[in-house]
């Protein structure tokens, strides 16, 4: 059994790798998603997603290595966070872009589709022949085509 | 086991003192380019001193100072478990208070933190507890973590100089010359102590009297719960006691005939019994595993590889007619001897680990007792311990706390260069080494 049956999220959008991250988290907010698909002249870059997102609001002394592990000290600091959400209007998605997502294509073995979708942990992008976007997969996508086929 | 180590006969008949430098002399040449791991390299060139014949394993040994390794081992596990708590965490915020947050005043408090916890633990460990906390505060106050960063880096250089346990050439020092814990606090955390409040005044100067924070920000910070960083409160009471115990015995070890190796391992073993003892086997287990992985074994094994490299061209005679060298060339000059071993100590400590300098230097100095009195030898321990300690203020590369705290630096998004570094740490190394001139002048010349 291959993906090609099942629906996939055709998105509405892809952020160019020069997009603000305040402009990718709009978009995100916009149309509902957790990810959102970056492309350079159409062909596919990448995934920003609202997991990185939020950490480029957090600060960077407790999302690196070795740094803080706690920040229950810091009290209610929602000026900072602000402020980080401020600064994601400088920044670029190219910083944020996961390039290094496995892509689908649209007749992948549903097995190892499956597979990739449980080990990242967020949906993933499905390419044509040609490296365009053709929609992301999601898991829940995949389990409800799954109930259906096999009649459970 | 063999008997009494016999003359080993060195590979194809060649001369032992040719066949020892060529692997001194390549081992620490690959080290300094950084490019092989130097443990790796360490404990090949160690390999190399038994297998060419240089050595006998059983003189391979006896050359490395298990002293030293336990004293680093065990400080490490005390550490290891004791940064858990979010002590240190705690530490910095509540000095950050007293100041109320002003950045000055910040800047002054953290190197003094730095300095106090560096006296007492590794740089290393220090500079990664306290980086992470200092960014997050500079992060709130809204102003650039540099000047920080850059204090912190000189604070624990200075303040490892102060104790025996304070930076691992002290504890080879201490270790190799029988000097207390009481020793290195007397004659060495005065001008640890000077060096360290007349840096503060350059930094003062360029960038102290700039740094600004808005009222609002500075609040913010003000409002930070110290005790919310303490995770572990029981953790934090059982560290601290067993940390109070290994300092008394620090202390005290001369009068009770006991070394700081022991002491270090022992309260180690205690702190870990005392996190253990009511747990499951199967738990226990794991606990102890974790905490031994947090040991920095790639430091340990560098310390024993270059023990026993060392080991090699000491008994090949090569550090005897180093000593000789000096010597003569200094003219039996005792001054000149200690001010030359200072300088020329801080000079390469700027660029060059110190650790390996100091392993070779000991045996060289220790070579020197004939030619001076115990109480000279003594000046010149501390010549070296100053010039070794201060010197990695010189350069990015002269410590490796420097380095970690550019690695920090750099993720950060606010990078430290090299030059830039070196333009404003190594005048104020300079002038830590010429202060440390004049306090050698003053008290022992």
């Amino acid at each position: 059994m291959t993906i090609e049956a099942i629906p996939l999220i055709t998105p509405t959008f892809c952020l160019g790798p020069d997009s603000s991250q305040w402009e990718a988290l709009e978009q995100l907010l916009e149309n509902g998603l957790n990810h959102a698909p970056v492309c350079e002249s159409e062909s596919w870059l990448g995934l920003v997603t609202v997991h990185d997102l939020l950490g480029e609001v957090l600060p960077v002394s407790a999302r690196m290595e070795h740094g803080l592990a706690h920040l229950g000290f810091v009290g209610d600091a929602t000026a900072m966070l602000a402020a980080h959400l401020q600064e994601m209007k400088q920044r670029t998605v190219k910083d944020l872009v996961r390039r290094d997502v496995p892509t689908l294509r649209r007749d992948h073995g549903l097995m190892e589709a499956a597979l990739l979708l449980y080990q990242q942990g967020i949906s993933l992008p499905v390419l044509g022949s040609d490296g365009r976007l053709l929609g992301m997969l999601s898991a829940r996508a995949l389990l409800k085509y799954l109930a259906e086929k096999s009649g459970v | 086991m063999h008997g009494e180590a016999s003359t080993s006969q060195v590979i194809l008949g060649l001369s032992p003192l040719v066949v020892s430098l060529s692997i001194f002399v390549l081992t620490y040449a690959i080290i300094v380019t950084e490019r092989i791991n130097r443990s790796v390299v360490a404990l090949l060139g160690a390999g190399l001193m038994v297998l060419s014949g240089v050595l006998h394993q059983t003189e391979a040994f006896h050359g490395i100072d298990l002293n030293t390794i336990s004293l680093l081992t065990g400080m490490m596990v005390i550490v290891a478990i004791t940064q858990k708590s979010g002590v240190f965490q705690y530490v910095a915020i509540k000095a950050t208070k007293v100041v109320k947050a002003d950045p000055w005043g910040l800047l002054v408090m953290l190197s003094l933190v730095t300095a106090t916890f560096s006296a007492l633990l590794d740089n290393v460990t220090t500079v990664l507890l306290i980086a992470p906390v200092t960014l997050l505060i500079t992060d709130a106050l809204c102003i650039s973590p540099y000047p920080f960063l850059f204090s912190v880096i000189l604070a624990s250089n200075i303040g490892g100089t102060a104790t025996l346990i304070g930076d691992p050439p002290n504890i080879m020092i201490g270790s190799a010359a029988r000097l207390t814990f009481n020793d290195f606090l007397v004659n060495l955390a005065p001008v640890a102590v000077l060096v360290l409040l007349l840096t503060l005044i350059p930094i003062y100067l360029v960038w102290g009297r700039k740094l600004q924070a808005t009222a609002e920000n500075r609040a913010l910070v003000m409002a930070f719960n110290e005790r919310e960083s303490i995770t572990d409160a029981r953790l934090l009471k059982q560290a601290l006691a067993v940390i109070a115990l290994v300092i008394l015995g620090f202390v005290l070890a001369h009068h009770i005939g006991q070394e700081p190796g022991t002491i270090a391992m022992f309260g180690a073993a205690l702190l870990l019994l005392l996190r253990v003892y009511d747990k499951q086997a199967e738990e226990q287990s794991h606990a102890i595993h974790h905490t031994f992985g947090e040991v920095e074994w790639v430091t340990i094994f560098f310390f024993v590889g270059l023990f026993v490299v060392v080991a090699g061209i000491e008994k090949a005679g090569a550090l005897e007619l180093l000593a000789h060298e000096i010597v003569a060339w200094t003219g039996g000059d005792f001054a000149i001897t200690a001010y030359a071993i200072l300088w020329v100590s801080a000079m390469l400590s700027a660029v060059v680990d110190n650790i390996p300098f100091v392993a070779t230097m000991i045996p060289v100095i220790q070579s020197m007792s004939g030619v001076f009195t115990p109480e000279q030898i003594n000046t010149l321990w501390w010549s070296l311990a100053l010039g070794a300690c201060l010197g990695g203020n010189g350069s990015l590369v002269g410590a490796s706390a420097n380095l970690v705290v550019a690695g920090l630096a750099e993720r950060a998004g606010q990078p430290i260069r090299f030059l830039p570094f070196m333009l404003m740490a190594f005048p104020l190394m300079l002038s830590s080494i010429a202060v440390s001139h004049l306090y050698l002048w003053l008290r022992y010349l």
